[in-house]
């Protein structure tokens, strides 16, 4: 029935539903996210995805001598019966389709089929006729069509595996590269999982060297990629950073580096975030880092101290320009350097606490060099969540990252095998060894504040008046903090120089006192 | 002559626009059963105020309902059915069709984009509560119905003397004897061509191949072969080592001097 009215006016259509049509319809679904638009495909196939089909057979064991039981089949399919295990019959017209549009390089498509669209009301599509009138079509299928991922993806353990060190690893890109080596040595050497991951570091080295050099980025992602594939994200944060800082990596440099890094990035997994935060950490160094002091890390060493010192001089943190170039910290050298070398300083430390005030004992200057890989992420233990790693070291985190640096150490020791017993040795051996580090005595008695340049030379510290009120202003001290801030290994002056030297700048300096945990500290305010 | 699989994209280049429309069960039925050309009824689009209206009018030959059973339902099915707009937002929907030939060349094309979605809707009327009711009606039946019997059952178990099976048993046992023991060789020799086919028996599939007393056949089997007791292969016997030859199917029979 028509309305009255001007505004209404109405057409009839007659509606057919045509039988006996050979046609089926059916549905294709795209998300509209995809922005699927189908006038411009050239060209598209689709065929039905048979990979669920079970041959007879195809998934029994083989057949044959070797390896079967006589009436095996029987038996497997009557104990099938007895469990009332029942699989389902193949249905061909209920398997995916595959889509492929626009050729080779187009898209791909799976269209999986929406059951239940025919239990309770039926679709119809209804198309206009040149004549006017509608025909209907019932609509036999729906089929949701999801695009395919070109781009690879994670199995799911390996996607387990990532999910574990979501926290750590922040470069996402090194996560497929690393898959993708992981497939390539794979590939060609059929090795066991287990077994090539040791080996593949190696392996990698050498198989990358014969593969594509592409250019810088690649060559630190691949390094970040390795230290957060074996470590966790500070030290892959940490190296990430710095991509474009690093010059002409060399990949096989890389490699090794990675390799070693792993290892020792390794041990510093341990250490929690808080750990480090009281400790001033000063990148800066001029010391020379090619000590060859591991044996097989010996060349990496080398070439990774040389990498790292780039970084270093780069500046890439704040935190070391803050710091200054001045004065280094032995916090740093504790850190930079070996596992070993520095828990044992640090255990040394620990143990002379309860001697008098102003002892100082000796200590080998950590080699820049071998602790490369340790050092850098231990350093980079310092970088998360701390804006302003402290000058000061009070005795508390010393205390606190000595033990875990001693945790690094034995994971660092079952890491990478000869570089830690190396160190050890080293700094057992000669407490002398420092001697090329140490600038003239003489040079550093005197407490001028000079402009804060550091001798270049492993011992960067200077007894200075400008020192003192640096680490004061910073942070309140005690005596005991500051002496081991200018051990005499470092500032080249005997023991009772320092004190010397120390008593007079803290008269001329006059700080402020209180009293923390029943001890005086000293401290500045600006 | 389109190649298997490839698609023919007419429908979508021509940018074909289709109505999806959500049909209720009965009206399908009713549908199915029109005769002719297939008409099934009208359909009227008017603009009323700006707003499109749209309704489908079933034929009045296809209002009557079958029912279940011999008695005429009674029931007619509503004409009026009102369509409810909808866009097809969130999705973008295509028609694809599969032709089946005879020749069995299966041709997939794709006829158009789907640019409106609607639901048929009935108009409520005095048929369609009783339509309704009869749908409910049929439903609502239990499948599985009691039934009370008033005389037992007697037809399904008689008693026997002896079952039919266990007379063939016992005949079977009779003509077949003992199993007598024969040479060791020839026992040896059966049991290398059957080790040829398979790598491990059960010791009682083995019996029955060899025809052999058990323990006179466990002997020989010590003697050439091991029992595997853990494993995918437990309890089954298998060749010694040194007899076997699995070489991708390849085989040697070993013999032994005894």
């Amino acid at each position: 029935f028509l309305q009255g009215g001007s505004s209404s006016s109405s057409t009839e259509y007659i509606v057919r539903v045509p039988k006996n049509t050979s046609k089926k319809y059916s549905i294709m679904a795209f998300n509209s996210g995809d922005k699927v638009n189908c006038s411009s495909w050239t060209q598209a196939r689709m065929e039905r995805d048979m990979s669920n089909r079970r041959m007879y057979g195809v998934e029994e064991t083989e057949e044959g001598a070797a390896g079967s039981e006589f009436g095996k089949k029987q038996r497997e399919e009557s104990r099938r019966k007895k469990f009332g295990i029942v699989t389902r019959e193949f249905k061909v017209e209920d398997q995916p389709w595959i889509l492929k549009v626009n050729g080779k390089a187009g898209k791909r498509f799976k269209g999986t089929k929406k059951g239940g669209i025919t239990e309770n009301a039926s679709y119809y599509i209804f198309t206009q006729c040149p004549d006017g009138a509608f025909e209907a079509f019932p609509v036999n299928g729906w089929y949701n069509f999801v695009p395919q991922a070109k781009h690879r993806t994670l199995t799911a353990e390996e996607a387990e595996e990532e999910w574990g060190r979501r926290n750590k690893v922040v470069n996402h890109f090194s996560i497929m590269l690393q898959r993708r080596l992981r497939e390539q040595e794979r590939g060609p050497d059929d090795d066991d999982e287990e077994g090539e991951k040791g080996g593949k570091k190696k392996k990698k080295k050498g198989g990358r060297g014969g593969d594509l050099r592409i250019h810088d980025l690649e060559d630190d992602l691949e390094l970040s990629s390795d230290e957060s594939d074996s470590s966790g994200g500070e030290e892959g944060e940490e190296r990430r950073d710095k991509p474009k800082k690093k010059e002409g990596d060399v990949k096989g440099k890389g490699k090794k580096k990675k390799k070693k890094r792993g290892s020792d990035s390794e041990a510093n997994e341990d250490s929690d975030d808080g750990d480090f935060e009281g400790l001033e950490v000063d990148y800066m160094s001029d010391e020379s880092r090619g000590h060859p002091h591991g044996n097989n890390t010996c060349s990496c060493s080398e070439e990774e101290s040389e990498e790292e010192k780039q970084n270093e001089e780069e500046g890439k943190e704040e935190e070391e320009e803050e710091e200054g170039k001045k004065t280094p910290v032995q916090t740093k050298k504790k850190r930079d350097s070996s596992g070993e070398s520095d828990t044992s300083e640090d255990s040394d430390i620990d143990g002379e606490a309860a001697s008098a005030l102003f002892m100082v004992k000796k200590r080998t200057p950590p080699k820049r060099g071998g602790g490369r890989g340790s050092g850098g992420s231990s350093r980079t233990g310092s970088r998360p969540g701390t804006p302003s790693i402290d000058s000061a070291s009070t005795s508390n985190t010393l205390r606190a990252a000595a033990s875990k640096l001693e945790q690094g150490k034995r994971q660092v020791v079952g890491g990478s095998s000869e570089s830690p017993a190396a160190k050890r040795l080293k700094m057992e051996s000669s407490s002398t060894a420092v001697t090329t580090q140490s600038p003239a005595p003489s040079g550093k008695s005197t407490p001028q504040p000079p402009s804060g340049k550091s001798t270049p030379s492993s011992s960067d510290v200077q007894l200075t008046e400008e020192a003192v009120r640096r680490y004061l202003i910073r942070k309140p001290m005690t005596t005991k903090d500051l002496l081991k801030k200018f051990q005499t290994k470092r500032t080249g002056l005997s023991s009772e120089q320092t004190v010397n030297v120390l008593a007079q700048i803290l008269k001329r300096l006059n700080p402020e006192r209180k009293n923390v945990n029943d001890k005086m500290h000293f401290y500045l305010t600006e | 002559m389109s190649e298997k699989g490839e698609v023919d994209l007419t429908g979508a280049k021509q940018n074909t626009g289709v109505w999806l429309v959500k049909v209720p069960k009965y009206l399908s039925q009713q549908w199915a059963k029109a005769s002719g050309r297939g008409e099934v009824g009208k359909l009227r689009i008017g603009k009323n105020q700006g707003k499109a209206e749209v309704e489908f009018t079933l034929n009045e030959d296809l209002t009557m309902i079958d029912s279940l059973g011999d008695k005429p339902s009674g029931v007619q099915a509503p004409r009026d059915h009102p369509f409810t707009m909808q866009t097809v937002g969130g999705q973008t929907l295509a028609v694809f069709t599969e032709t089946q030939s005879e020749s069995s060349k299966e041709r997939i094309s794709l006829e158009g984009l789907v640019v409106q979605r609607a639901e048929c809707r009935p108009a409520v009327s005095e048929n369609y509560m009783k339509l309704k009711r009869l749908q409910i009606e049929e439903l609502s039946k239990p499948v599985r119905l009691s039934q009370q019997l008033e005389k037992a059952v007697t037809t399904n178990y008689k008693p026997v003397a002896n079952h039919s099976y266990n007379l063939e048993y016992d005949r079977k046992k009779k003509e077949e004897g003992k199993r007598a023991r024969v040479d060791k060789q020839q026992v040896l020799d059966m049991l290398f061509s059957a080790f040829e086919k398979h790598q491990y028996y059960n010791i009682k599939d083995l019996v029955d191949i060899t025809k052999q007393p058990v323990s006179y056949l466990k002997e020989i089997l010590r003697d050439i072969g091991i029992y595997n007791v853990k494993g995918t292969h437990k309890n089954t016997w298998e060749l010694k080592p040194e007899y076997r030859h699995y070489q991708g199917g390849e085989e040697e029979e070993k013999e032994t001097d005894d």
